[in-house]
């Protein structure tokens, strides 16, 4: 792989400003990149910037950002989930089908948390001690949970859950919940992934695995403990996709793996694994909303929203690399 | 020497036993499904898949992955009608420029990944949005139809009573698999997926023979792209969605590791055949689409993880 | 500091690249196909006499009477819409007692999966396929087979060329769906309200008929009412509901009224408004299941929803098939019998009009579940 081992050189703390830049500059410039949207969009339409859109772009896509903490920690670890979209699908059609049939409401939101964790831990399994490649493992499994959900559902449509399940229209304070999840979320993961022992484990394996076995680290359960983990944030950004509208779609939600994959690496994780934060990745989900927003407000055809993304993810990836060559 | 093509025919091997054992299930389920007729048939309707897989094959040799063929795919097809009327193009000269375009848009693929260092996955992550939506941005919802009937020769004919685009699909693969197996260009592909670090120091010409496959995934994605039009009769933005997915099954079925250096274009087009089989006797049992969809996946999983723990035996 | 340049760079030139491309119609979104308009009143449209243009079947077997199998292979399985006709065909095999249909399809509306499946099911040896054709083209050559070996076609929903099938089961006019669904509009938000669309993609061959027909009306019947713009948010639940939101958000007092094009669409709408309180303040008019709008009705945060009912449509579409195979639907017919449904009219020469579109209201929407 590459010649440097930017692993050991994280496992040692180091206070300088320059390694902040260094360890944040992604995020920097996805927050940079906000600003100038917001700024610019809303010198042109003023209303883009206002309190009730602001909130619309953040409670749609909040499951997005949360799912991609989970994500996030997969590719940090030097694996890939494409099936995340899949198991969001499955999970909140499940949390809908108990809410309709009367079970109790805590129980409609951990149960399919609990599915989520055992499954992908299924997954970590494979990947780790049957060693198959993660993007095998989860092309499978995408196939799997696609086909599973619609031959069981057959694609009807859920409806008529009670009230108190619809845990993301909640509102504290004039904000809805899923603002809340997704910032608290994001606050606990990126202080785990800095602080915990876990957390610097997955930034070496994903870095060095060589390097991280002769540190003592074992890489096996950490690597089912990271697609656990991962289950658990699509467990939970299932339930908030799930309690979003009066009505679940029991299918998979086209694109949505894409989607998450995109935040991931545009908030600066490296598919390379070892580097990135959390924090990234849900500025990213927030700036992907903000432009799909403001493509309606600068009255641009949706037909060039992807053809933007893509552009996106180029010119940061671009970047990324070009700052790294300078390092 | 011979070691090590053991260690690589088996997978083709268990692959081989799997297949037949499937083709004797579905036959036994279903007597439309061993008919000359349904199997030619079938050669016909994998002919995209099959074609695409083999550059992909080479991709995923070099330790790579395209995750836009079904991108370049769409925007091949768009641009063949856009060429055609719009700009007034002959149509066979706007053939060769549609699939010269998807051979341009594989080069830029293969450009980001060598020049840039950007890993594969994520170049073409980036692609795949970028190329579809060019392809929708361009169409503005126009689907382009009306071609002549010579066109169709090419999707829906037949030569000596083999489909047309099954000829052009043996050619491919047979050229394919003299190049990936006994050139030299094949032999530097492995050593990329070996170990790319040992290869640039052993002076392969690493970059060019990445710039040289990714070229030619987009090319082939873009003859694909023209055979499917032809099939189809008409063009939209919206072809080939998910395409990729179908084509990274089928070369991961055939026995090609994703970290690269393994891997026979022999493997992949029995991956692809088994796929196809699957989908077709399935349906033709009476097993519905989304239970064929979970099927695969099963397979996928379940072939390299036989793969796998037989390999662990032999080590 | 470069990366942010490039960013801002990049997104520019792409947004400078998409303003150009996008200045063409006043109504985007719709089909550039001829239109013609119904009149303001309820004055019916002339329909013209057409001669029989669909295909014929060769070498079919003589099944009148007999059990026959037949697939139905619509856009795509798993959403609300199509349960419904795979319902209404189930429905009507039950009834007749001799036929054996099952509904099975691609779970994206894509026209590669599509034709993929009629293939398969053209070997397993069909005696008749329905379908909802995703791409009117495309479709023929693999349905032409389908004839050409002897198996009855008949379409539903979204047709394809006509010599491609033998029969057309048209759920609705296209005018008259434009006439409907604006003339509500107007009622509900006034001659000189503004008004958005959410549709799926513009692509969608039937969703661009139908904005193509309602500019066409809306010009020549509600002349000042005001199109703001129409937005794209395919079949997904989720970002219609962004999409409606952010058009809400965006023109504020101006926007009086929204349109959903699709079953999906309408719904998600609705949410977007009763979720911004909205609920009197803007109309959600359009074509939805009424199951999907019961909670937004009974609200009264939607007065009025338009839809032929897609379980009758599906029905009706099996009644033909069976007609067609037993000899008692021939080209030149004026109408066809299809049971509880009574007889049913055959216009432009190949299709069958399924009957005026339902709107369903507070008073009468209890009454359907689909």
């Amino acid at each position: 792989m590459t010649t440097e081992t930017p692993a050991l050189s994280r496992l040692v703390p180091v206070r300088r400003w320059k390694s902040f830049f260094e360890s944040y500059g992604q995020e920097f410039v996805i927050l940079a990149a906000l600003v100038v949207l917001f700024v610019g969009v809303g010198f042109y339409n003023p209303r883009f910037i206002s309190a009730n859109n602001l909130t619309s772009m953040f409670v749609g896509n909040a499951y997005i950002a949360i799912a991609a903490i989970g994500m996030s920690m997969v590719i940090i670890s030097g694996n890939i989930d494409v099936s995340v979209g899949s198991l969001i699908g499955v999970l909140g059609t499940i949390s809908g089908t108990m809410a309709v049939n009367g079970y109790p409401v805590i129980l409609c939101w951990l149960v399919p948390v609990l599915i989520g964790m055992v499954i992908n831990a299924g997954v970590g399994v494979l990947v780790a001690y049957v060693k198959i490649p993660s993007i095998v493992v989860t092309l499978g499994m995408l196939s799997i949970l696609k086909g599973g959900l619609i031959s069981v559902t057959g694609g009807a449509w859920i409806s008529g859950m009670p009230p108190e399940f619809m845990i993301a229209q909640f509102r504290l304070f004039g904000l809805p919940s899923s603002v809340y999840f997704m910032v608290v979320l994001t606050a606990l993961a990126a202080l785990w992934m800095k602080y915990s022992p876990f957390g610097r484990a997955i930034y070496a394996i994903g870095g060095n695995p060589e390097a991280a076995r002769v540190t003592g680290i074992r890489i096996q359960p950490a690597i089912v403990g990271v697609f656990t983990i991962h289950g658990m944030f699509a467990g939970i950004a299932a339930i908030l996709f799930a309690t979003q509208l009066q009505v679940i779609q029991s299918t998979v939600p086209p694109n949505l793996e894409l989607t998450v994959i995109t935040a991931s690496v545009v908030g600066g994780v490296s598919i390379l694994g070892g580097t990135g934060t959390v924090i990234g990745s849900t500025l990213a989900a927030i700036l992907f909303a903000a432009i799909g927003s403001s493509l309606v407000f600068l009255n641009i055809s949706a037909y060039w929203l992807r053809a933007v993304q893509g552009l996106m993810i180029l010119a940061t990836v671009l970047a990324d690399m070009a700052r790294r060559r300078r390092i | 020497m011979t070691l090590v093509l053991n260690r690589m025919l088996r997978h083709e091997v268990i692959l081989g036993v799997l297949l037949v054992a499937a083709l004797i299930v579905l036959a036994g389920q279903s007597e439309h499904f061993w008919t000359a007729d349904n199997l030619l048939n079938q050669g016909r309707l994998m002919a995209e898949v099959g074609l695409i897989a083999l550059p992909m094959t080479f991709v995923i040799v070099t330790g790579g992955i395209d995750l836009s063929v079904g991108s370049i795919f769409g925007l091949s097809a768009i641009l063949l009608g856009v060429f055609w009327q719009n700009m007034g193009l002959p149509l066979p000269v706007a053939m060769v420029a549609a699939i010269l375009v998807g051979g341009i848009a594989g080069l830029g693929n293969g450009f980001i990944i060598t020049r840039f260092k950007v890993p594969p996955l994520i170049a073409t992550l980036a692609t795949l949005a970028l190329y579809r939506g060019l392809a929708e941005g361009i169409s503005q919802a126009r689907s382009v139809r009306g071609y002549p009937d010579w066109f169709f020769g090419l999707g829906q004919g037949e030569v000596l009573g083999v489909p047309s685009q099954l000829w052009i699909m043996i050619v491919c693969f047979v050229i394919a698999a003299f190049i990936l197996g006994l050139t030299t260009f094949g032999r530097t592909t492995y050593a990329i997926g070996s170990n790319e670090v040992a290869a640039r120091f052993s002076g392969l010409k690493v970059d060019r023979a990445k710039l040289l496959i990714y070229g030619a995934s987009g090319l082939i994605a873009g003859l694909a792209a023209v055979i499917f039009v032809s099939r189809v009769s008409t063009t939209r933005s919206d072809m080939g969605t998910g395409l990729e997915l179908d084509v990274i099954t089928a070369v991961v079925l055939g026995g090609t590791s994703i970290f690269g250096g393994r891997g026979t274009v022999i493997g992949t087009g029995l991956g692809l055949i088994l796929m196809q089989a699957l989908k077709n006797g399935l349906a033709l049992s009476g097993v519905k689409g989304d239970g064929t969809i979970v099927v695969i996946g099963a397979v996928l999983i379940a072939a390299i993880l036989i793969g796998n723990l037989l390999s662990r035996d032999g080590d | 500091m470069r990366k942010t340049l490039f960013l801002t760079a990049a997104l520019g030139l792409t947004m400078g690249v998409g303003t150009a491309a996008m200045a063409d119609s006043p109504w985007t979104g719709g089909d550039n196909l001829p239109t013609s308009p119904l009149a303001c009143d309820n004055t019916p449209g002339a329909a013209a006499a057409m001669p029989y243009d669909g295909g014929a079947v060769t070498g079919a077997p003589d099944l009148k009477g007999k059990p026959i199998k037949v697939v139905d292979v619509p856009k795509l399985i798993g959403i609300g819409y199509f349960n419904a006709t795979s319902k209404g065909i189930a429905d009507a095999a039950k009834e007749l007692g001799n036929v054996d249909a099952k509904t099975d399809g691609p779970t994206q509306a894509n026209i590669d999966q599509q034709v993929s499946f009629l293939d398969n099911y053209i070997t397993s040896g069909v005696n008749g396929i329905l379908f909802a054709a995703n791409d009117p083209v495309a479709i023929a050559p693999v349905l032409k087979k389908a004839l050409s070996k002897g198996i009855h076609v008949v379409g539903y929903d979204a047709n394809s060329q006509p010599d491609a099938r033998e029969w057309f089961v048209n759920q609705a006019q296209f005018n008259g769906i434009g006439k409907a669904l604006v003339d509500d509009m107007a009622k509900e938000i006034g001659e000189d309200g503004a008004f958005a669309i959410v549709t799926s993609t513009f692509t969608t061959p039937n969703q661009a008929r139908w904005i193509a027909e309602m500019a066409a009306y809306q010009a020549k019947c509600h002349p000042k009412m005001k199109w703001l713009e129409t937005v794209e948010a395919q079949e997904d639940n989720n970002l219609s509901f962004n999409q409606a939101t952010t058009l809400i958000n965006k023109y504020d007092d101006e926007l009086k009224g929204i349109f959903g094009m699709t079953s999906v669409a309408t719904p998600a709408s609705a949410e977007a408004v009763t979720q911004a309180n909205m609920c009197g303040k803007i109309a959600v008019v359009g074509l939805a299941t009424p199951n999907a709008m019961k909670p937004y009705v009974a609200k009264d945060c939607v007065k009025s929803v338009v839809l032929w009912n897609p379980v009758d449509l599906g029905y009706a579409a099996m009644y033909v098939l069976r007609a067609v195979v037993d000899g008692d639907l021939k080209p030149g017919a004026k109408s066809v019998k299809a049971g509880k449904l009574g007889e049913l009219q055959i216009i432009n020469g190949s299709e069958v009009l399924l009957g005026a579109p339902t709107t369903f209201t507070k008073e009468n929407i209890g009454n359907f579940d689909f």
